[in-house]
């Protein structure tokens, strides 16, 4: 009676499921294509086009340049900066949509100046914006940075090869060497925020007091003068100094945890094992 | 003055009269291995988890807006906050990991066969409460890990036609999950699932202490056991008293498993905490390898490798079924289970196929 | 005193150890967090504020804003992308981040850019020519 019952059942069952077999295609749709069910990240319009082997090589390249930078992390894209409708392949490049295409050389600086405005500011009173103000062909944000494959700022950036483009390379060593042990703090510090993350601690305060230290700093470097980089460090080691200290302070009540759950641990350990030894003894 | 205090209460309940005959005259038959014990471990563990989750209510706030604020401050600013989540968060998991343990070593003693088919399928009932507490226990902290593991849970119920919208739907109070679910997770985590869980659970016990343990089927006096064909008092061949005995036998195993407790806590904190759940939950922004948590990772593989929709989810609700009832489908007299071989070759290759099926959803 | 006695004697040692070390962390939770209850005031003159102030108020940076016709507000100055300090353009009258160019209105409102939330606000009172924050 029982096995009458357990057979209709799977047959009712097996015919259900092939009745029902179509929903694979809506499956796929609705369940695989989300972005957790299967990561699948809805590209930017203009990739269509630009990684397509119809365009010409270099600017294929671009694309892939993009991928590898820390605006690509920090989900900065193409129509950020050149404007163009991200989501319609046909108005990607439309004026309408307010595209501006490659800058010219001479209007780099405005251009990457449209977000980092506080580096424009700096840059253009400084002696690499003035020269390039008056003659249009100095040095501006593509010539250090890079134009799609921008990475983070780090010291390294001013190196011989770079610095010695139009001239020698004893000035960019002076201000590097100025920079150096308050970069390297800034680094510092940003390891051990990274460090207690993966300890569990979210340190909000100390992160966003450190990226605001370190933007200035670093806005202060397009100055390009090293008296006023020389004033300034005083100023910005105190500050990064109160955030080491802080997360210091972290770091000790982090060992402290451990100390204490040890502790209860090993109580515990010792209760079980007067425990056992009871229950040997009591062996009746 | 002890006595006195005893003989006051004697007077007045009795109480010596019950703990004579239902602790110290209640026997215990003598080959019993620890895997009894675990029963009364989960239950401590349980009763850990509504100590520090009633800590942790004091300080938690169920919106949206402050939830992973209030946990971090319950970590960084309350004095010892991280002590009493740490115990919850690894506690959870670990009476998870107990349950299934509980289940697996009943199933291969046979001791679901009558007369405890009943405390079998309340004992199931148990274990789908305990998923129901982590699912929505999950979500409070309003993580990012919480957040988009729970959107891919609660997902899987729209794979069944025509009702699974509904329900998923009823279950996240929207489209998606929202304020309104966190505010639905936690009435349910906090406010009913526990009086749920502890009725089943003393449902359960009651019928274990009740019909009495069951003699190991591997044992030698499992031989001398006779049918059961109304309800009696179980007598053994060779026993030994509750109390103190088996009771300090279970306090052994709560110590032991206290000690790993506080060995997860120290040693590795952040084994049931990645890196996504220390950042606040951004409904726009996925992390990347979500996944859900390890004890629905095996249903989740199935689900994605299962290409017909309503097969996967079918073969699943189906399977949940026929695990409750199946101390009725499997009705025969014999326990031991190397008597069996059919029952043992294919539990074993579903066991195997659960732990399979983990790996894989971790790993894929 | 027989080894059965000395065993019960150390159990309840430890017992009581493991159970105090469970005690302890939850009466010391449930103390009130004392630092939390008092509330810092700060009090300014008008005239000190003029227009805007920059000040520091329980550790953030804050601005105070003399809104042309809405009165004072405080503001916090962190910007809630990744934490720059916002400057006070008084021509344009919003908040500017110089990291990356995000815009806040005076009520703390995100106008464009980066930013995902509006900025913390801090309760501010007018009493004759005082304004007390907190």
């Amino acid at each position: 009676m029982k096995k009458i019952f357990f057979f209709l059942f799977i047959i009712i069952f097996a015919v259900s499921s092939f009745v029902a077999a179509g929903y694979r295609e809506l499956f796929e749709k609705e369940f695989l294509s989300k972005p957790w069910g299967s990561e699948i990240k809805i590209e930017s319009a203009c990739l269509e086009c630009h990684t397509s082997d119809a365009m010409n090589i270099e600017l294929q390249q671009i694309p892939q340049d993009w991928k590898a930078s820390w605006h690509y992390q920090n989900d900065v894209s193409c129509h950020d900066c050149h404007g163009g409708d991200s989501e319609d392949a046909t108005m990607a490049m439309s004026h309408k949509r307010s595209f501006t295409g490659k800058p010219d050389h001479k209007d780099v600086p405005e251009f990457c100046g449209k977000c980092h405005i506080g580096i424009l500011k700096t840059y253009v009173e400084s002696g690499h914006g003035k020269s390039h103000i008056v003659t249009g062909e100095g040095p501006t944000c593509v010539t250090c940075h890079g134009s799609h494959n921008i990475q983070k700022v780090n010291i390294d950036i001013i190196n011989s090869q770079r610095c010695s483009q139009c001239h020698s390379y004893e000035r960019a060593k002076i201000i590097k060497q100025a920079l150096f042990l308050t970069d390297k703090k800034i680094v510092a510090i940003e390891n051990d925020i990274k460090v207690l993350k993966t300890k569990g601690v979210y340190p909000e305060q100390e992160e966003k007091s450190l990226f605001d230290t370190q933007a200035k700093f670093r806005t202060l470097f397009h100055t390009i003068d090293v008296s006023v980089i020389r004033d300034k460090t005083d100023f910005f080691t105190k500050k990064l100094n109160v955030i080491q200290d802080n997360l210091k302070a972290t770091f000790g009540e982090l060992s402290f945890r451990k100390k204490y759950s040890t502790l209860v641990m090993l109580l515990f350990a010792c209760s079980w094992i007067i425990i056992f030894l009871i229950t040997r003894s009591r062996k009746d | 003055m002890w006595q006195k205090i005893r003989d006051g209460v004697n007077i007045r309940t009795g109480l010596s009269e019950l703990i004579d005959n239902k602790l110290k005259g209640y026997r215990v038959p003598s080959d019993t291995n620890i895997f009894y014990t675990i029963g009364i471990v989960t239950m401590a563990a349980y009763i850990v988890l509504a100590i520090t989750g009633y800590f942790l209510l004091m300080y938690y706030v169920p919106h949206s807006e402050h939830a992973f604020g209030s946990v971090q401050k319950i970590m960084t600013v309350i004095p010892f906050g991280w002590f009493v989540r740490m115990i919850h968060i690894v506690v959870a998991n670990l009476m998870v990991a107990l349950v299934f343990i509980h289940l697996v070593s009943i199933f291969f003693m046979g001791n679901y066969k009558k007369p405890r088919e009943l405390t079998w399928l309340i004992g199931g009932l148990v274990l789908l409460t305990t998923l129901a507490f982590c699912l929505s226990g999950y979500l409070l902290p309003w993580n990012q890990r919480s957040y988009w593991a729970t959107t891919i849970v609660t997902n899987i119920p729209t794979a069944f036609p025509v009702l699974g919208d509904f329900i998923a739907n009823t279950l996240r109070g929207g489209e998606t999950i929202s304020e309104i679910t966190l505010t639905r997770f936690f009435s349910l985590h906090v406010g009913f699932l526990p009086p749920v869980f502890l009725i089943l659970v003393g449902l359960h016990m009651f019928l274990v202490w009740r019909i009495g343990l069951s003699v190991p089927p591997l044992s030698s006096s499992a031989k001398e056991e006779k049918p059961w064909t109304g309800y009696r008092p179980v007598s053994y061949s060779k026993s030994y008293p509750f109390y103190p005995n088996f009771l300090l036998k279970e306090v052994s195993m709560v110590m032991i498993f206290f000690v790993v407790t506080f060995f997860l806590i120290t040693f590795m904190p952040m084994l049931f905490l990645p890196e996504a759940a220390n950042m606040p939950a951004d409904p726009l922004k996925t992390p990347p390898h979500i996944k859900p948590e390890w004890y629905f990772l095996a249903p989740y593989q199935m689900l994605k490798m299962i290409p017909n929709k309503f097969f996967g989810i079918s073969i699943q609700l189906i399977a949940i079924v026929i695990f409750l009832f199946w101390p009725f489908i499997d009705s025969g007299e014999e326990r031991n289970i190397l008597k069996r071989p059919l029952i043992l070759g294919v539990s074993l290759i579903l066991l195997a196929a659960w732990f399979v099926l983990t790996v894989m959803g971790r790993y894929s | 005193m027989d080894r059965r006695n000395f065993l019960s004697l150390l159990l309840s040692v430890f017992g009581t150890g493991a159970f105090v070390s469970f005690a302890y962390p939850l009466i010391r939770y449930l103390a009130p967090p004392t630092a939390n209850i008092k509330k810092i005031r700060l009090t300014f003159n008008k005239s000190d504020i003029g227009d805007a102030k920059e000040i520091l108020f329980q550790q953030t940076p804050t601005v105070i804003i003399n809104r042309p016709g809405k009165g004072y507000i405080a503001l916090s100055r962190v910007c809630t992308h990744l934490g720059c300090l916002l400057e006070y353009d008084k021509l344009q009258r919003k908040l500017v981040c110089p990291c990356h160019a995000g815009v806040f209105d005076l009520e703390g409102r995100v106008v464009s850019g980066p930013p995902p939330k509006p900025l913390l606000t801090f309760p501010l009172r007018v009493e004759g020519e005082d304004i007390t924050i907190g």
